[in-house]
């Protein structure tokens, strides 16, 4: 099967059941790119991560530089289609569903359950990847710290990453 | 109601996407709400409500739903294709910095930062939903029996949603019977 339709099979169907968002499942992303499909190596996904981090935009643009490492400029925009269409048509259909949902109860009781299972899974996901990305005591108490600051202060979280790289570029990390 | 044309959700969403550093959705909520006045403040957590209890990335799905209710198909075609083109753009140009510089140990070190801090982003977004269930401590089991599954005994997701989605609703029928 050629690459690209191998990345776009299996982006699409990573699509539907990304609940949560691209964060909570970049576990799976990792787990797909790099050990079964061996897209990319550990170091080039850290990389990836760190500079969808640092640019501006949706969160799904590790997945945009997974499609670019393959293929170019059409690999990202293969990736990037990828990811959203499936979700997207479903949406579409479904907000005109839920919203017209008679029974404010049960719209109350999805939107509560999917809130938990969001929070799991995105907490889980911080924490595999951090043993993925991080390789020193001082990225670990990079990571900490930025959690303490984001949940005490209101800094930008631009500030953040820009203390980041500058720690980085210093040979700290 | 309101309608808006194509173009108009695209310019916002583009607003949108090209100011969403780390994490668009505070941006959303500016632009959408406090500045192009679309939506109001209700509305706009009535539809992120439900962006984020479907898959897919959740700044997509807005778009998407906004786009929709404003503009039918072509409006949410419009709204996507402005929340993403630009920073495709841009990420692609980091891309080509990165594909010449990475060998230089201070750009691996700079990326080594980022992506830490980066994780602690993604956690800290996790902390501040959590806040929310305080109202409902209960909720927590939810949250946790979620990170065991999926952290200790590497579920799938498939099976991390279909063990905890049962236990989930039960609590989450009795929270909206508290509350």
């Amino acid at each position: 099967m050629s690459i690209l339709l191998s990345l776009f099979l299996k982006l699409s169907a990573f699509s539907l059941v990304a609940f949560g968002g691209v964060n909570a499942l970049l576990p799976v992303l990792f787990n797909l790119a790099v050990n079964q499909e061996h897209w990319i190596d550990v170091q080039t996904f850290s990389d990836y991560f760190a500079i969808a981090q640092a640019a501006p935009g949706p969160n799904f643009m590790t997945i945009t530089l997974i499609g670019w490492h393959i293929d170019g400029v059409v690999g990202a925009l293969l990736a990037t289609f990828a990811i959203a269409w499936p979700s997207s048509i479903l949406i579409y259909f479904l907000q005109r569903f839920i919203m017209g949902m008679k029974n404010p109860m049960s719209k109350q009781v999805i939107q509560y359950s999917a809130a938990a299972l969001a929070i799991g899974l995105v907490l889980s996901s911080a924490w595999e990847i951090a043993l993925h990305i991080n390789h020193s005591l001082a990225a670990y108490i990079l990571t900490l710290g930025t959690i303490a600051i984001t949940l005490l202060t209101r800094w930008h979280p631009l500030y953040l990453i820009a203390i980041g790289g500058a720690l980085g570029v210093l040979g700290f990390i | 109601m309101q309608t808006l044309t194509p173009k108009q959700l695209f310019i916002s969403f583009s607003k949108i996407g090209m100011s969403g550093f780390g994490g668009v959705l505070p941006w959303a909520r500016r632009t959408l709400v406090e500045r192009d006045k679309i939506l109001t403040s209700e509305e706009f957590s009535a539809i992120l409500g439900i962006c984020q209890i479907v898959p897919g990335p959740n700044v997509m799905n807005l778009a998407v739903c906004v786009g929709s209710r404003f503009g039918g198909a072509r409006g949410a075609l419009a709204a996507t294709l402005g929340l993403s083109l630009g920073p495709i753009a841009i990420v692609l140009c980091l891309a080509l910095l990165y594909e010449h510089y990475s060998y230089l140990e201070s750009v691996k070190g700079m990326l080594r930062g980022i992506s830490a801090v980066g994780v602690g982003l993604i956690a800290s977004t996790g902390f501040k939903m959590m806040c929310d269930e305080l109202r409902y401590p209960a909720m927590f089991i939810v949250v946790a029996l979620t990170i065991i599954a999926a952290t200790v005994f590497h579920l799938g997701l498939g099976y991390v949603v279909l063990l905890v989605a049962p236990i989930a609703i039960f609590l989450a029928r009795k929270k909206a019977q508290a509350l």
